[in-house]
């Protein structure tokens, strides 16, 4: 059994000699992985998620009423029709679950909870000492080690205006308290990047002789040194030699990403200002799929929008309207084509990850997906309630497959918060953090208990 | 034995000598993978083990699990391991038990002298290494340290590679890639320091690139000093850095940056760029005139060699009705218009209209004839249709008369057609000749033509030859100076110029270039500071800094930053080498006021706060480390217990008034750590500027004055705009505009915030109040400037601060002149930023307030909480918190460390966790509710939260060894103990003592003796200045003086 002891032991062991490292040092740990790891897709939207719109269609009067009230309850999807816009994974209902109640008080932030809604923290206004811990993705890839680690696409604009971003950018992730994490913000660079050892074989040599010029360089300094100062110096020699090692290790991966590499249409060149947000949809998913097949990451934070995203081009917006004047209107036909163009592409992701095999089953057997808003249950809030939608594989260690499930409302009995589903996805896969994430001040006001996981959600 | 130098230990002189002799030469910690050897236990030891320990760690007893009487038959690594813990639990005097039998201090130091050599023997001591690290400073005796008796022992500090502080890394970013850090200060753009470049709007200087930087090396989040030279560079930084390096090579090897600022660069690149130049002219004339050039060349042919035009096919657009059915009012923001859509496709829609709009052209013909125009032109299939769609949308949504008023006034036409000179219109035409095949549309004409001309000039560059030598080398320079702000060395110049070569054959010059600055940033030479001896050895065997080390050693120490204009002069003169041009350098730097620093984007960006400052910024940086009250800005609360509206946008203002009354005190620099703690002058909602903030709280006395005059509360729209002309001269916005009478949108909601903003203007003035809090209590946007503005420009927020100090604007005659006096408070350990630091989500924190005062006031020392205690406070909803606490704080066990706490931290329980005075305390809990909150609370209406049955607040404490014994004994409470700390010399002391670290970088040691009695004495003769202090530790020993590991 894992202990939060012995966990803690073997997390510092496997830094070994590097344990004084801030922040990204668990990179350099993964020169061992799992053949068969867990993987883990965050899908993040904004506008929130009506939770009207996560009801099925067929619902009893009783069920019906149950949602309405937010009386907690659950429901079989196979015997139930799914939303319209939910329609591309009828097939894999078996797989899915839609879960209402969960609140992300602790992370409200009003248009936009950027980091906080991966902590289960107020991230404020996006500032670095807002980002208060490691946000739970990271986490996860700590235990399911490969060599990028941690991939974070986004199509976010990351303020107020709305367009989209390219190249590499800031992201909404953090691999540790105070450190924001980059993200690929346009399908040519998340390929050109993840996929170089294949694609641009010069760039990297040009990288292996800056750091055997710098190992060298720098292991000259270390004469005459002694003691702390020596150690100065020769954590940085020590630190060019890892990333070297890693380097190697993605290196000796070349067959498997040759064979798996995408075909990016050239619409998506110079950051693709052209391509439209589903061919920009598309080629992202295509560029995931690819990285995760290939053993290059094992965990993927993927921003479909936020407020700034540009959604003219969806088929389906007559209006031209802009995420943030939808998020102020009742236009919920057009959130469901939003959303539909969301569903679209895990459709895809669940249906390529189900073809290819994997021990004795296939891929889709380790993978968990979570679709999940920003920012509540509407644009700016209320954080009060967060329907998301999870998608997971049979090895899953979630028993939640293939259910409706309402938990009890707000600061009731029984809620469970945000902090409750990230520990409960924490302690399945082998960190027993008692809580994770910071705590809903109108249950601690109350007095109500509100820690741990889910325990009913553990299989 | 050598003779004692650095001494850390609180005991006495046999003692040290014994143990220093050991602790003073042990090399770094290391790993102990060495095979077990024997033990040899001397008798007198065994005796000291028999007397002292057996009787709790023997074969019968193992308290702890541990068991002394078989060391000898361990595993190496587990001995190491025991032996490791019984030093430290014999150095701080954690062993013995107090309850039980102590050895003599001759005897502890034998104890400790004899396991110290069995570490050392292995190289495996950690109390050395653990030493150093900031929470164990006091550690060193205070007494002693102030005694004199060791005030002969030469101060020095270790050569020492010291890593960058987050703000220093910041400086150096915004360096190399020339982040534009402006703020508007008082009306003035200027440069400042200290922009970590966090803010997404440009209009606030955001930046993207500089955004993008991830800084490594940022401080940990404890509060007190916490940047020390014991932290290494790891692999996680390299990884961050390696990602940076990327980033600002891109940014510094780009055709802008090397114009503007790298002249070696430059040359090497200067025929790529001209040819780059070229082709850029080329396609943006040809972009702009390719259909006039071909009808030059093509004449009537032109037409037949165009693409079939084919219109695309896009959905009818509807008229938007509104709930009643109704066609809804046309939309006439243009500025929204313009800011919505891509700029490239509103651009080129203008552009259209702008050409074919005439009077006997409808708009569907220009629709048409723009979308013929696009198409031959080759714009993408895709944006074509949006930019269609976009134009039927307009046409059916907005006021056309306005878009074309707009398309007039943006103007946005290309200038008329004018060809080249004639030699490049020879090689346009011929090209396009060339290429064009017809049904070509002009965009794949551009790109045929553009990839041969590509091709050709690659070649003639290929034909002349890479860089030269001469010219790579001036390259190096070029990046050293920027980089590294010094010259090469030569051989740092011939191997920079190798690698520059062997990038150049696998990259094109001006990657290769960029991998070159990625190889200088990844250097550890930028991130770690560097302070070596240099020069003669005197005959303690110190040496100063070069000058050049000592001008970064003082200008990190006083702004975070590289040195300025005459530290660099000084170096160049030969003027940084004696402790007379130290202190001339350093009164100088901390006499400037024309340089303005950030203090914290944090607090700047929640709320449009100001948080800047003319003070050489570690001194206030310092202030804000001790006290700690930054905390506040990431400590959240649940905004129904503040009761006065959103908490999180009140505690920037918050944060912000606290720094601006630590940085008004240091200003004066009179009695500065008395002031602090017992000022009872406060900032309240201030921007700084009395002057500004009078005439903003005249103007809403002149409104007042104005309509109480009048029925306002029964105005009907017409009659509102009756006052048009006063309301305008008093720019009250969000009340009515010039269009008011002819919008019927706006009408209600506009009358509506003009009686709002009246309404509370009642409250803030109807008791007679002599002026009130300037604030607009509608229309919060940024571009309202009914409210004061901060001193940067912006809107000043966060009115809701008022509650904290409990000030209930009924009766408040707002001080426009501030800092100002308020009740109950006392000092910067009553201002409501330091008492929320240190409480907790939902409740006060006695225990964490007393350790603080222990530790930074007292220079004390508790030990961490043991590993088997559970440190929670049981719940009882019939009991205060005190009572709670003491209940479970008070046995035996747990009030050996509480005895240190607890008495100094109970005094603040008159006040709540938000930092509100009290007498009562509600004692929250459903069963006690008696009425729920009011969810409309705002701030000129009072604290509004749910009410709970109270009980009496006590705050009376009895304060025991302190080590003042004008502090000790009976205390009311929080304002009687701030008097007492701020006259006692331990308080002072104990704040040097800290100031010490901060400015050192490390711990103090009794070599150090001097220096901080000097430090001491300069406070005292010049009249409590903190200025004199600062001064007197840079021109100490202890800071001038540099010595090797090895000596």
């Amino acid at each position: 059994m894992t202990t939060r002891r012995n966990f803690l032991q073997s997390s510092v062991l496997g830094s070994g000699a590097l344990a004084l490292s801030p922040s990204f040092n668990h990179l350099l740990g993964a020169v061992k992985p799992d053949p068969h790891p867990h993987r883990f897709i965050f899908i993040r939207k904004s506008n929130g998620n009506i939770p009207s719109q996560f009801s099925l269609p067929t619902f009893s009067e009783e069920q019906k009423k149950k949602d309405k009230d937010k009386e907690a309850f659950e429901a079989d999807l196979d015997k139930h029709e799914l939303p319209q816009w939910m329609r591309e994974l009828d097939g894999h209902k078996e797989n899915m679950t839609i879960l209402n109640g969960i609140s992300m008080e602790m992370s409200d932030g009003g248009h936009y909870s950027f980091s906080g809604c991966l902590g289960a923290y107020k991230a404020g206004r996006n500032t670095i000492s807002g980002i208060k811990r490691t946000t739970v993705d990271f986490e996860l890839a700590k235990l399911f080690p490969s060599p990028f680690d941690h991939v974070e696409l986004s199509l976010a604009s990351g303020s107020g205006t709305v367009a989209f971003r390219t190249g590499i950018v800031s992201g909404f992730s953090a691999p540790a308290m105070h450190q924001r994490n980059f993200c690929y913000a346009d399908p040519q660079t998340a390929y050109e990047e993840l996929f170089k050892s294949v694609t641009n074989t010069s760039a990297v040599d040009s990288d292996n002789v800056l750091l055997s010029y710098l190992h060298e360089q720098e292991g000259r300094r270390l004469k005459g040194l002694d003691g702390k100062e020596r150690t100065k110096i020769s954590n940085h020699v020590d630190s060019i030699q890892s990333i070297r090692q890693r380097n190697e290790k993605v290196a000796s991966l070349t067959e498997t990403i040759s064979k798996n590499l995408p075909k990016i249409d050239k619409i998506h060149a110079n950051g693709g200002p052209n391509a439209s947000l589903p061919e920009k949809q598309d080629a992202f998913t295509d560029v995931m799929l690819a990285a995760l097949i290939s053993g290059l990451t094992n965990v993927v934070t993927y921003t479909m929008d936020d407020l700034g995203t540009p959604i003219t081009t969806l088929p389906g917006n007559k209006g031209q309207v802009d995420l943030h004047r939808l998020g102020h209107s009742r236009d919920y036909e057009l959130r469901d084509i939003v959303k539909a163009s969301h569903v679209a592409q895990i459709a895809k992701i669940v249906t390529k990850l189900k073809s290819v095999p994997e021990g004795s089953g296939t891929m889709f057997d380790n993978t968990t997906i979570i679709y999940f808003p920003e920012t509540g249950a509407g644009h700016h809030g209320p954080n009060t309630e967060a329907p998301m939608m999870i998608m997971t594989g049979k090895k899953s260690k979630l028993d939640i497959a293939g259910r409706f499930i309402r938990l009890p409302f707000h600061a009731t009995e029984g809620h469970k918060t945000l902090g409750n589903w990230y520990t409960t996805l924490l302690n399945a896969c082998g960190n027993p953090i008692e809580h994770y994430g910071d705590l809903d001040l109108a249950m601690s006001r109350k007095k109500m208990p509100q820690t741990g996981p889910i325990a009913r959600f553990l299989a | 034995m050598s003779k004692p130098t650095e001494l850390y230990l609180p005991l006495p002189k046999l003692f040290l000598g014994a143990v220093v002799t050991v602790l003073a030469c042990l090399p770094c910690v290391g790993s102990a993978k060495v095979k077990a050897a024997g033990l040899f236990i001397p008798p007198k030891i065994e005796r000291l083990f028999d007397t002292y320990c057996f009787s709790c760690h023997d074969e019968e007893i193992q308290k702890k699990d541990v068991r002394l009487d078989r060391l000898d038959t361990l595993a190496l690594d587990t001995r190491l391991n025991l032996l490791n813990k019984m030093q430290e639990q014999l150095f701080f005097k954690e062993m013995p038990p107090k309850k039980k039998k102590q050895p003599s201090e001759a005897q502890r130091a034998f104890l400790v002298e004899w396991v110290s050599s069995e570490l050392k023997q292995h190289n495996a001591s950690k109390l050395e290494e653990k030493l150093k690290r900031p929470e164990f400073g006091n550690y060193a005796d205070h007494d002693k340290l102030f005694s004199g008796e060791y005030a002969h022992l030469k101060g020095f500090t270790r050569d020492r590679h010291w890593l960058v502080s987050e703000f220093i890394f910041n400086a150096k970013i915004n360096r190399l890639i020339d982040h534009p850090s402006i703020r508007t200060i008082d009306g003035v753009k200027m440069d400042v320091i200290g922009d970590n470049g966090v803010n997404v709007s440009k209009r606030f200087g955001g930046h993207n690139l500089r955004q993008s930087i991830t800084n490594p090396f940022l401080l940990p989040s404890s509060i007190g000093v916490r940047y020390y030279d014991t932290t290494a560079l790891s692999a996680g930084h390299l990884l961050m850095m390696i990602s940076n390096a990327k980033k600002i090579a891109t940014y510094m090897s780009s055709e802008k940056a090397m114009k503007a600022h790298y002249p070696a660069m430059h040359r090497i690149m200067k025929m790529e760029l001209a040819h780059r130049e070229i082709l850029a002219s080329r396609e943006r004339f040809l972009n702009a005139y390719i259909e006039n050039v071909a009808q030059d060349i093509y004449k009537e042919r032109n037409e037949a060699l165009l693409p079939e035009f084919v219109r695309i096919e896009v959905n009818e657009v509807r008229v938007p009705l509104d709930s009643k059915g109704n066609p809804r009012a046309k939309e006439d923001n243009m500025e929204l218009l313009r800011t919505r859509y891509d700029r490239q496709d509103i651009e080129a829609i203008y552009r259209g209209i702008q050409k074919y709009k005439q009077e006997d052209v409808s708009y569907e013909e220009v629709i048409e004839k723009c979308e013929r125009d696009w198409f031959n032109s080759g714009v993408h299939e895709k944006r074509l249709l949006g930019r269609i769609m976009l134009m039927k949308i307009m046409g059916a949504r907005w006021d056309m008369s306005l878009i074309y008023e707009d398309v007039g006034k943006q103007n946005m036409a290309l200038p008329p057609y004018r060809s080249l000179s004639e030699s490049e219109m020879q090689v346009i035409n011929a090209s396009i000749q060339e290429h064009r095949k017809k049904g070509d549309r002009y965009k794949y004409i551009i790109e045929k033509c553009m990839n041969d001309w590509d091709v050709s000039f690659m070649a003639d560059r290929i034909a002349a030859g890479q860089a030269g030598e001469k010219q790579i080398d001036d390259l190096v320079d070029e990046l050293f100076a920027k980089i590294h702000e010094r010259e090469p060395t030569e051989q740092e110049a011939k191997e920079n110029i190798a690698l520059t070569k062997t990038y150049m054959k696998t990259l094109g010059n001006q990657e290769a270039i960029a991998k070159l600055i990625e190889t200088l940033i990844l250097s550890s030479e930028l991130v770690y500071r560097s302070e070596f001896g240099q020069g003669p050895t005197d005959e303690d065997g110190r040496r100063m800094m070069s000058s050049r080390d000592a001008s970064y050693a003082l200008a990190n120490a006083l702004i975070d930053s590289s040195p300025d204009k005459e530290l660099v002069v000084a170096v160049k003169e030969g003027k940084l080498s004696t402790r007379e041009d130290y202190r001339r350098e350093v009164i100088r730097m901390l006499k400037r006021r024309d340089q303005y620093y950030v203090i914290d984007e944090s607090v700047q960006k929640t709320g449009f706060n100001s948080s800047i400052t003319n003070l050489p910024i570690r001194k206030l940086r310092f202030f804000r480390e001790f006290f700690g009250y930054t905390k506040t800005m990431t400590l959240f609360k649940d905004d129904a217990r503040f009761g006065a509206g959103r908490y999180d946008d009140s505690k920037g203002r918050l944060v912000d008034e606290a720094d601006m009354l630590v940085a008004h005190i240091l200003a004066k620099d009179r009695n500065v750590f008395e002031e602090l703690l017992t000022t009872e002058k406060f900032y309240v909602y201030h921007s700084g500027d009395n002057e500004a903030m009078k005439a903003a709280s005249d103007r809403l006395r002149k409104i007042y004055d104005y309509f109480k005059a009048h029925d306002w509360e029964n105005f009907t729209e017409d009659e509102l705009y009756e006052h048009w002309d006063f309301i305008n001269k008093m720019k009250m916005m969000g009340t009515v505009f010039p269009n008011f009478l002819k919008d019927d949108r706006r009408r209600s909601n506009w009358i509506r915030s003009f009686k709002t903003q009246m309404s509370s203007l009642v409250i803030r003035f109807e008791k007679g109040q002599k002026a009130a809090a300037p604030y607009d209590s509608t229309g919060m946007a940024y571009w309202n400037k009914g409210n004061a503005s901060t001193r940067t420009g912006q809107q000043m927020r966060g009115p809701e601060v008022t509650t904290f100090f409990g000030i209930d604007y009924r009766n408040w005659d707002y001080p426009t002149h501030q800092p100002a006096k308020m009740s109950n408070r006392k000092g910067m350990l009553t201002h409501p930023a330091w008492l929320i630091a240190h409480s907790l989500n939902l409740e006060t924190d006695p225990v964490r307030r007393g350790k603080w005062i222990r530790e930074k006031l007292l220079a004390g020392t508790i030990p961490d909480v043991p590993i088997t205690v559970d440190a929670v406070i049981p719940e009882d909803h019939h009991k205060t918190l005190r009572q709670r606490l003491e209940k479970r704080t008070g046995d035996v066990y747990c009030w050996k460390c509480h005895q240190k706490m607890d008495p100094l931290g109970l005094p603040f329980e008159i006040y709540d966790d938000f930092g509100r005075f009290r007498t009562v305390e509600s004692i929250e809990h459903p069963e006690n509710l008696i009425k729920e909150a009011d969810r409309q609370a705002s701030p000129q209406n009072g604290i509004n939260v749910a009410q709970y049955k109270t009980l009496p607040v006590e705050a009376s404490s009895l304060i025991k060894g302190t080590g003042d014994e004008k502090i000790d004994g009976e205390v009311r409470d929080a304002l009687e103990l701030a008097e007492r700390l701020a006259k006692s010399p331990r308080v002072r002391q104990s704040i040097i003592r800290h100031a010490f670290r901060y400015f050192m970088g490390r711990n103090e040691v009794l070599s150090d003796s001097k220096t901080l009695i000097d430090a001491e004495k300069s406070y005292l003769d010049n009249a409590g200045s903190f200025d004199a202090v600062i001064v007197s530790l840079l021109t100490s020993d202890s800071f001038i003086f540099r010595k090797s590991d090895n000596n």
